[in-house]
């Protein structure tokens, strides 16, 4: 088919999502986790897993299923299989959160929960890795912004095997002397590939075409992109070559291709800055939207969140200080984003939903009539201050403000969430115009039943 | 030869309470063969983009600050059908484009808020006659728009023109026998 249509399981991906993110607030609120415990506790590890996994890559899963096809022009290869691998992923990671309990102390059975974890997040990566990667395929050549994306789920793939061989290692199933070294000494590298490889780069990529499409923007390939690709990709290749290569053949710390990658990713994150900030000037929407500000606000969260890695790696201090990079590397960066996005992404798609059929006969809303846009701004101010004082109170190491923090983040993210509801169910739409006759109101989270009938 | 597009100031009319149609009407009707004409208004005059439409004036609207809009009205060159070879999507068999009739409309929806591009499309597709086509100028490919067409029985073909950034969409809505069969 040419065009693209809806993407069936996209919202059953936001609505997991959401509610992961919600839980590790709740964690955060409850003292579970940093900086209440160490960095590397078993509580933390639990804590990060929750909101990379179950939050941050559900939330880029997602909104790839998405928007893949409308970056390429081309629909998703197989439009159901999302539901197959969303599946796979929560079994997977609810069995990986309970292994991680084990290690912490708590008694769940003998069950290799952390190796059984890993199979079931592998497995649905993978699925969600094949799908992308062969609607990308059947798109050859592809543009700059589908590049990163690229890049990303090739991180992504190195992330989940490392991953997947600390697992096996942890629970005792092998014994390699490999395994074992990349173990105990490639955890940076899983984070940084994670972090800044799969949800950064791909971020960096999509923000390229729907910050543009978003606020009218011109979309012209600029030099200074296309070196935040080239430096991107070869900090992530250091990582994923170089990296293991040193632990492993040279008998070395993955210390020296963490910093050549640090500066990479620095020259290439400020190129991307760089060019965000030509797509705000160059727009032609005057009217600046709640999702683009809320945007620009986290695109400091990013500047903020490396400039603090260059200090901590400067003065040594990484052990002691790397909780609070990646804190506002998570929340205030790619949190801030994601929720902001989400704000209209889920309008703009439900406006679809409800009223594509109906358009140019009767009349109907504008995307910008589902949203209530001052009710909310000011939750997420109040989301991205408490992301602030969490920072800070972690720097400082007081727990007891932290934990005062984080109630702030949930608070504000429970709001947005209400809101977003709020918009699936139209309640914003005057009663006039809400769709009848042959559009069925939208279903939360799960797709209706005409989408399969056509 | 071409014209600087006429301009017209509507402002001052519109904040003094009045109704500027009349003076809008007599500048159009004094413009010169093949001249624009550049309205700016302290709202966007959607009612009007119909009427100067039926005229044979394609717009183009931005938003210039403080709530005023700036409304580009430009007379439609005469155009022809694309050939198939032009084309990313061939016409239906037995309909070739060169077989369709001169666009009944056309619409320049390029400087528009997505999804309005959308929206119109769809709005002046809808109030074509059986066996009208419809010229829209877009932005970028219309990705979300084309099953919807597709959907209502929409023949349609479109690429990007030579400038790259201009999608040029030809819709045509079927004819009644056709919509039968």
């Amino acid at each position: 088919m040419i065009g693209v249509s809806l993407s069936r399981w996209t919202m059953s991906y936001f609505t997991v999502a959401l509610l992961a993110l919600l839980g590790a607030e709740i964690l955060m609120v409850a003292g579970f986790g940093y900086p209440n415990h160490a960095v590397f506790a078993p509580q933390t590890i639990a804590l990060v897993h929750l909101v990379a996994v179950g939050w941050l890559s559900l939330l880029m899963c997602g909104a790839l299923i998405q928007f893949v096809p409308v970056l390429v022009a081309k629909s998703l290869a197989h439009p159901n299989l999302p539901v197959v691998a969303l599946i796979l992923l929560v079994v997977g990671l609810v069995s990986l959160i309970v292994g991680f309990l084990d290690m912490a102390g708590l008694s769940v059975g003998s069950t290799p929960w952390l190796g059984l974890g890993a199979i079931g997040i592998a497995a649905g990566f993978a699925l969600n890795v094949w799908n992308l990667g062969r609607t990308l395929w059947s798109a050859r050549p592809i543009g700059l912004p589908a590049r990163f994306v690229v890049l990303g789920l090739l991180s992504l793939m190195a992330v989940v095997s490392l991953g997947s061989i600390f697992s096996a290692s942890l629970v005792g199933w092998t014994t390699n002397d490999i395994l074992l070294r990349l173990t105990s000494e490639g955890i940076p590298l899983h984070a940084a590939l994670g972090l800044g490889g799969w949800l950064t780069f791909t971020a960096m990529g999509v923000s390229y075409r729907l910050l543009a499409m978003f606020m009218l923007a011109p979309e012209d390939e600029h030099r200074t992109s296309r070196f935040a690709f080239m430096t991107g990709s070869a900090a992530i290749l250091i990582l994923l070559i170089v990296g293991p290569t040193c632990l492993l053949i040279l008998g070395q710390s993955v210390a020296h291709p963490m910093l050549i990658a640090l500066g990479l990713a620095t020259v290439s994150l400020s190129l991307y800055v760089q060019d965000m900030r030509r797509l705000y000037r160059t727009r032609r929407r005057l009217k600046i939207e709640l999702n683009a500000r809320m945007a620009a606000v986290a695109l400091g969260g990013l500047g903020l969140g490396n400039l603090l890695l260059l200090l901590v790696t400067a003065t040594g201090q990484t052990d002691r200080r790397i909780g609070a990079v990646v804190f506002v590397l998570a929340f205030g960066w790619l949190t801030g984003l994601g929720l902001a996005k989400l704000y209209k992404i889920v309008a703009f798609l439900t406006w679809l939903e409800c009223y594509g059929a109906l358009l140019g006969k009767r009349v109907t809303p504008r995307v910008q009539d589902l949203v209530n846009e001052p009710r909310t701004l000011p939750w997420f101010w109040l989301y991205f201050l408490s992301v602030v004082a969490a920072l800070a109170a972690a720097s400082l190491e007081a727990p007891i403000a932290f934990r005062i923090a984080a109630l702030g983040m949930l608070i504000a993210t429970a709001k947005i969430c209400f809101d977003l509801v709020s918009i699936r169910f139209l309640r914003s739409v005057p009663a006039s115009m809400l769709p009848e006759g042959d559009r069925a109101w939208p279903r939360l989270f799960l797709p209706r039943l005409q989408h399969f009938q056509r | 030869m071409t014209h600087a597009p006429y301009e017209l100031d509507v402002r001052p009319i519109l904040r003094a309470g009045g109704e500027p149609f009349k003076e809008i009407m007599e500048a159009v009707g004094g413009l010169a063969s093949g001249q624009g004409l550049r309205l700016l208004a302290t709202f966007q005059p959607v009612p009007l983009f119909t009427v100067l439409a039926r005229k044979g004036f394609s717009h183009a609207a931005r938003e210039i600050g403080d709530g005023d809009w700036e409304v580009i009205f430009t007379p439609a060159a005469p155009t022809v059908a694309l050939s198939p070879s032009e084309t990313d999507y061939p016409a239906e068999p037995g309909h070739p484009a060169s077989v369709w009739p001169e666009p009944a409309r056309h619409l320049d929806n390029r400087d528009l808020d997505p999804p309005e591009p959308m929206v119109r499309t769809l709005a002046a597709a809808e109030e074509l006659q059986p066996g009208e086509v419809l010229s829209a100028l877009l932005c970028r490919e219309p990705l979300f728009l084309l099953p919807e067409l597709k959907n209502r029985g929409y023949e349609w073909q479109g690429n990007f023109q030579d400038d790259k950034t201009t999608y040029k969409l030809l819709l045509r809505k079927p004819a009644k026998n056709e919509a039968a069969e």
